[in-house]
């Protein structure tokens, strides 16, 4: 057994050095892919920070002050349900402090200048509306009825902060998305072709190989650990690029002006190593698939 | 020997049972007998094998014959005739598209692909363009085979230099193939070939590329792993060789097997 296994990486190490270029090509190709794949995720996420007060149709959000009294708090309550034609009162939610101190951990993640000012006790809690209408100037004015109540810090519109965010979000997702599986498919397909060059050069050992009685599996493990090995190098080396590129956007959105939005966009930390983990997986998918369908299809003598 | 018992104790019941079914069991007796002859004696067996390439000529029609274990067989007849074909139907590197062909008493063409390799374990192949590889020097050419299917270093480090000592190329164990003359070569093919101690060797040509002196030093080791035991069928149209060996020849004619005779010569 040990044997075996000692064989498989020679051979696979053997290999390796033979077709330099196509193995260094196959890597680059997979670790530019899986790196577009990594980003794609991170401004996904980065987009869904600044979107998470909007989540579920939120039209309008009404801030109420830290200090407002239960009774000024039930007032506004009561003018919102009052408009059962333009609210969906159904869906009308209230965030209590704590709850919104959860959210702004979120929305001030790559901020935290901010963060640290605000408190449970000194955070304004907030009504989610949803709105019924699609007229934008009936909101509009509801809004601005809304901001003269007593205990409102102040009315936000999704249609002011979250529109361009939005499409530019969605557009972004499509053309990263789109770009990062066309690159991938290249990547296999690049796998591919180094496992089939391989084989190819060592045709005359395969022959030999099989007339004395080699199994298939055993030709086969070495063409198949290589092609994971040049899967999994590549994903090594996009998680490398991804972290230095999440580093230096981190500390370039520092640099913006606080209360921007801007700083909404930093991606914490975990998030990021998952992302990672996920490359290494899918790396070393794809280079096992490349180079199995290959090893199976070229080496039958 | 149990079954043989078995099936004349079935005999003799039938005596007293009643009167038709002796006949019944002696023929099953007689049967059985024959399959046990068969799987003792045949090391191959070829029953109406036909191969074609292509669908107009066919490369083999309608091949019956059997070789006995030990036996010496020359393939003879001219380039086309079939001869690497039958060679190749015995490995299974080929299928028929008729008949069957047995090995060692297993079916080979109703064995799965997944026991081909441990079937090729008991048959060594040699060619006339050898196969050797050539960044390999001569002991790990012959190594390859056992390190392949999984031999262990120190039955490789035992069992490589006694063949190579059979096959007279004990010293050159470090030479690559191309520091060594076309017969040494085979040679090595052959102790490649050998050190598995296989059932049968398949030659294609061995003697091929090699002049007449080289070719006979080659036909002397084949006879003396013939006298080992091992079974040896080889494709030739040396008439040289066939007429100086007096072995088993089964000439070939465009497929179809026109003679078949005992200490034989080319023709």
């Amino acid at each position: 057994m040990i044997q075996r296994v000692s064989y498989a990486l020679r051979e696979t190490i053997a290999s390796f050095r033979r077709n330099m270029t196509l193995s260094a090509a196959a890597v680059i190709t997979s670790a530019v892919s899986l790196l577009l794949v990594g980003t794609t995720f991170l401004i996904q996420r980065a987009f869904d920070n600044l979107l998470v007060q909007w989540r579920g149709d939120v039209g309008m959000i009404v801030f109420v002050r830290p200090d407002a009294s239960a009774d000024a708090l039930a007032f506004i309550k009561q003018n919102l349900e009052s408009q059962p034609n333009v609210i969906d009162v159904k869906k009308l939610t209230y965030l209590d402090k704590a709850q919104s101190f959860e959210e702004a951990k979120r929305v001030f993640a790559g901020d935290p200048t901010t963060l640290s000012l605000l408190s449970v006790e000194t955070i304004p809690s907030q009504f989610k509306v949803v709105p019924k209408t699609t007229d934008p100037t009936l909101v509009r004015s509801l809004a601005d009825q809304y901001r003269t109540l007593p205990g409102v810090t102040g009315v936000s519109l999704a249609e002011d902060e979250f529109d361009v965010i939005s499409t530019l979000s969605s557009f972004v997702r499509t053309v990263t998305i789109g770009m990062s599986l066309v690159l991938l498919a290249v990547a296999v397909i690049l796998i591919w072709n180094t496992i089939r060059t391989a084989i190819f050069a060592r045709r005359r050992e395969i022959e030999v190989m099989k007339l004395v009685g080699a199994t298939d599996w055993f030709i086969r493990i070495p063409f198949i650990m290589e092609g994971l090995i040049q899967g999994l190098a590549g994903a090594l080396v996009s998680c490398g690029g991804l972290w230095a590129l999440n580093r230096a956007w981190t500390s370039g959105v520092a640099g913006f002006k606080a209360g921007t939005g801007v700083s909404s966009l930093v991606v914490p930390g975990s998030y990021v190593s998952g992302v990672m983990v996920a490359l290494l997986i899918i790396g070393a998918v794809a280079g096992g698939v490349g180079s199995g369908v290959a090893s199976s299809k070229f080496l039958d003598v | 020997m149990a079954i043989l018992i078995r099936l004349w104790k079935g005999s003799s019941v039938g005596v007293a049972h009643n009167r038709s079914k002796p006949h019944k069991a002696f023929v099953g007796a007689l049967r059985g007998l024959a399959l046990i002859a068969k799987l003792c004696f045949f090391m191959i067996r070829l029953e109406n094998v036909s191969k074609m390439y292509g669908s107009d000529m066919p490369a083999v029609r309608d091949a019956t014959f059997d070789v006995a274990k030990g036996d010496f067989v020359f393939l003879v007849g001219p380039s086309g005739s079939g001869k690497s074909t039958l060679l190749r139907l015995m490995n299974r590197q080929e299928r028929p598209e008729r008949g069957n062909v047995w090995v060692a008493g297993r079916n080979i063409n109703e064995m799965a692909s997944s026991q081909i390799p441990y079937l090729r374990r008991t048959m060594g192949n040699v060619f006339q363009d050898y196969k050797l590889l050539p960044n390999k020097t001569v002991f790990e050419n012959v190594a390859f085979a056992l390190e392949v299917i999984g031999k262990p270093k120190h039955i490789i480090g035992q069992q490589v230099p006694q063949v190579l000592d059979l096959v007279g190329l004990s010293g050159k164990e470090d030479r690559f193939p191309h520091q060594l003359s076309g017969g040494e070569q085979q040679r090595v093919s052959i102790a490649r070939a050998f050190v598995n101690r296989p059932l049968i060797l398949l030659a294609d040509e061995p003697t091929g590329n090699l002049d007449p002196a080289t070719g006979e030093g080659i036909m002397a080791l084949l006879d003396a792993i013939n006298r080992t035991g091992t079974t040896i069928v080889m494709a030739t149209h040396d008439h040289r060789v066939v007429n100086a060996m007096r072995r088993r020849v089964i000439q070939l004619d465009r497929g179809v097997i026109v003679r078949d005779q005992e200490r034989g010569v080319y023709e």
